[in-house]
């Protein structure tokens, strides 16, 4: 059964229809990317699946329970977290209190002393500003404790959107590796969303491609990579 | 010398209580960024709640539980029957709404219980206390302990606690902490309640200070919180509470002392012209950084 299912998925933001019938599904265990340029509607299925912004048709199910109309804090408790674009952090808060966001109303069901030792070794540097406000981060820094906020909560389903864009090249690798060890050490299953085609297909077990709000091909990353056109339109020819 | 500092104690009381209905406002204004000027029809509200319970009990705890109750159902239904669905249009369409409200709430009061000025005479427990000439009155007392307690309580809740971190995450970015298990209408509407039952305490605080409860007593308060939560930082709470601790001083000395006919009212909004002119983010107030 898939963790993940999304069935016709249909989003309009007043006329403009931004996702038209989208189908697709993610097995537990999986990396799956959706691939596309910008605007093509990657972010807002993201946001769908998290309940940040309304469907007008169309079905998501999760773990086999439709959650289409669950508002998204009940669906962060269900186990389903995201690294939302440009990392969103609550600017005035410090890391530690970002990080808390991440376990608000779950914090007795989990070891918290071993969740932060797990997310302090992923990424150290937050362990040294753990008392900075988060808007005196470095753009990296904002990642880290984003993904960090997702990861802590311990969830089923992880969305990562866009986490390479403003990155310098160095980090998106690392931040790419987090996520390769993230889905194949730990068992994360995740879904990313990314412009950066060639670096997602390289860490994903499958991939869709995404133009205009429709789905136009979908496969095995190897597939996705060696598709003439494919490689064409988003991997530079 | 000694009229002074009774000149000082008076002010620092009457910031007190305006500090009691600007910290609710400007929580309020942190979390939804509305101009929440049907504030001040609730502290009127929790006033004559209050007075009315007291009347008829004559137990004053039990007027202030009884008036912060009605006081906080009153704020989560005028949020989400009125903001909640005024949110998607301009913010000057909540504020219409919510000065409408105020006029309101001083009109119904007017039909339930008179235009008249009606007392609030309350025989405290509490002793004047005596420094040499100076003698600060047990109604004076009771501001300096009831609102030191409340500031002290609402710092905890939002420093210390789960809840205030939910609240601040809210009044960041709302739909981010939902996305992260936040339950962002719970939280708004908990702020309201809280908001609102620190304005029924600060409407019974002042009809027993000035014995006098009346339809238009939020009339001036309204649109002097406004300019106070201007002053100190706007959605900043220890901004607020400073701002309307310096303008009660001010208020009081500026009676007291200066033999000019300046109408004491009009402090408040010439500090925030003030302001405006040379710190427009406020005493405390710091201009929110995008990330």
């Amino acid at each position: 059964m898939s963790l993940l299912e999304v069935e016709n998925l249909h989003i309009a933001y007043k006329e403009i229809e931004a996702v038209k019938g989208v189908s697709f599904f993610v097995s537990e265990g999986e990396l799956v990317s959706i691939i596309g340029a910008n605007g093509a509607g990657k972010t807002t299925i993201l946001n769908a699946i998290m309940g940040l912004v309304p469907s007008q048709k169309g079905s998501i199910k999760y773990k086999g329970k439709d959650i289409t109309n669950l508002p998204p804090h009940e669906r962060a408790h269900m186990g389903i977290r995201i690294v939302p674009e440009k990392a969103r952090l609550f600017p005035q808060l410090t890391v530690w209190e970002n990080l808390m966001t991440g376990i608000y109303g779950i914090k007795k069901q989990i070891s918290l002393e071993e969740r932060l030792k797990w997310i302090y070794g992923l990424f150290p540097i937050l362990k040294e500003r753990e008392t900075q406000p988060a808007v005196t981060l470095s753009g990296g820094e904002q990642q880290q404790v984003a993904i960090a906020r997702a990861l802590i909560s311990d969830p089923d389903l992880v969305l990562v959107d866009e986490i390479s864009m403003g990155l310098m090249p160095l980090l998106v690798d690392k931040v790419f590796e987090v996520l390769k060890e993230l889905n194949e050490q730990h068992g994360k299953t995740i879904l990313l969303v990314e412009q950066n085609a060639l670096a997602s297909l390289k860490i994903s077990t499958r991939a869709y491609v995404l133009e205009t709000g429709e789905i136009t091909f979908s496969g095995t990353a190897e597939e996705v990579i060696n598709d003439p056109r494919i490689h064409e339109a988003y991997l530079g020819g | 010398m000694d009229l002074f500092i009774e000149q000082l104690m008076n002010g620092l009381a009457i910031g007190a209580i305006y500090a009691l209905i600007t910290s609710g406002l400007s929580l309020i204004y942190g979390i939804l960024r509305i101009l929440h000027v049907a504030h001040a029809g609730i502290y009127t509200i929790g006033a004559y709640v209050g007075l009315g319970v007291y009347s008829m009990t004559g137990n004053l705890l039990f007027a202030i539980l009884a008036s912060m109750a009605v006081c906080s159902i009153l704020g989560i239904l005028v949020e989400r029957i009125v903001y909640s669905p005024l949110l998607k249009f301009p913010p000057y369409v909540p504020l219409i709404a919510s000065i409408a409200l105020l006029l309101g709430i001083e009109e119904v009061m007017r039909l339930i219980a008179g235009p008249q000025i009606h007392g609030f005479p309350v025989s405290l427990p509490l002793a004047t206390i005596r420094v040499g000439n100076i003698s600060l009155s047990s109604a004076l007392v009771m501001v300096y302990i009831v609102s030191i307690v409340i500031f002290f309580v609402l710092w905890i809740i939002t420093s210390k606690t789960d809840l205030g971190l939910a609240m601040r995450a809210v009044s960041q970015d709302m739909s981010i902490a939902s996305a992260m298990g936040i339950n962002s209408r719970q939280i708004v509407s908990l702020t309201f309640a809280i908001g609102s039952s620190i304005a029924a305490i600060a409407g019974i605080l002042v009809g027993i200070y000035f014995n006098q409860v009346y339809p238009t007593m939020g009339a001036v308060p309204a649109y002097k919180t406004l300019a106070l939560i201007v002053v100190g930082g706007l959605g900043s709470v220890p901004g607020a509470i400073l701002a309307s601790l310096l303008l009660g001083i001010a208020e009081t000395l500026l009676i007291g002392y200066a033999n000019i006919p300046f109408p004491r009212d009009a402090l408040a909004f010439v500090a925030m012209i003030l302001v405006l002119m040379i710190r427009p983010e406020g005493l405390l107030g710091n201009i929110k950084k995008k990330i």
